[in-house]
């Protein structure tokens, strides 16, 4: 087998490393490219910058192929496990330090998991701000959880700590009710079953 | 549509180079080696894929269907959209002012 024959063939298994549907749209013209460039060009000029370009568009074209498939909500959970986690490590050590970094973790990756479950939602019809009510209750209830624990775990908190805990719990309140304004909000203005049939 | 945002390196290659009509993916490699001196060769993976993006954005389109070939092999062709084709040109004079702009700031003026 000639020198070009060779690269040919090796060029259209590595082909197959690319994602099925960018193989199946271009694999034919991937080699024929290929095999003009080998006309033209020496074979280990063609076989170096091939693999180059492979090794470089690879990762690209996997990637591509990702964000183009249908949202999971596998990144969701996992930051939604990384918050709990964390906070249950902080609680269980009880160290203050330690359980302020867990907490902190904790936030940051809830925060992460609530927008990757947003992003990765169904496109929909745009909804109406009420209906965000749940989270405003879950991030009241979500501090005041971590509020409590932290000051339960610690017994007595330090004199700096008291005005962080006083404006946290503040916050926690003032999002608990908004929750429970925007809530009531939202299910008085729902149309009854009987209207929508 | 114009889009404001200057496009990547690859797709202004790729929209420069079909500037002067419809092109197939090699011709279209060589083309993009002429325009920039040898110093851009873009391999086959970063060619179709910047194809399959301009097509997607539709500022390229396939015209292989579109009148008979000599080649013996079937080979796709593509071509600028209108879009592409202002998109290009305004690419084109964004460029130019880049250069223009750049040189004036050049100790001893412009090269030659």
């Amino acid at each position: 087998m000639s020198g070009p024959a060779r690269v040919i063939r090796w060029y259209r298994l590595a082909v197959r490393l690319y994602p099925r549907r960018f193989r199946e749209e271009y694999g034919p013209d991937l080699v024929l490219l290929v095999a003009d460039q080998l006309r033209d060009e020496p074979s280990w000029r063609v076989l170096a910058r091939s693999a180059t370009d492979l090794a470089l568009t690879l990762p690209t074209r996997h990637l591509e192929a990702h964000m183009d498939r249908s949202p999971t909500p596998l990144v969701p959970a996992m930051f939604g496990a990384l918050a709990l986690s964390s906070v249950v490590v902080g609680i269980t050590v009880g160290h203050p330090l330690v359980l302020v970094a867990c907490v902190a973790v904790g936030l940051v990756a809830g925060w992460l998991g609530l927008l990757s479950a947003h992003r990765a939602r169904p496109l929909t019809q745009p909804r109406p701000k009420t209906a965000q009510w749940w989270k405003l209750l879950a991030a009241g209830a979500g501090l005041l959880t971590a509020l409590i624990a932290t000051t339960t775990a610690t017994g007595e908190l330090p004199e700096g700590a008291w005005f962080i805990a006083m404006v946290a719990g503040l916050t926690a309140v003032v999002l608990l009710g908004a929750g429970v304004v925007l809530g009531i909000a939202h299910l008085a203005s729902r149309p009854s079953r009987g209207a929508t049939a | 549509m114009r889009r404001s945002r200057p496009l990547p390196a690859a797709s202004l290659h790729v929209v420069l180079a079909l500037l002067d009509g419809e092109l197939h993916g090699y011709a279209l490699m060589r083309r993009v080696e002429e325009l920039s001196d040898g110093a851009v060769h873009m391999g086959p993976g970063t060619l179709y894929g910047t194809l399959n993006r301009l097509v997607d954005t539709g500022l390229i389109e396939e015209t292989t269907d579109r009148s008979p070939r000599r080649d013996n092999e079937r080979r796709r062709y593509y071509e600028l959209t209108p879009n592409g084709r202002l998109m290009a040109i305004d690419e084109l004079t964004r460029l130019q002012g880049l250069v223009r702009r750049a040189a004036g700031h050049l100790p001893g003026g412009a090269p030659a």
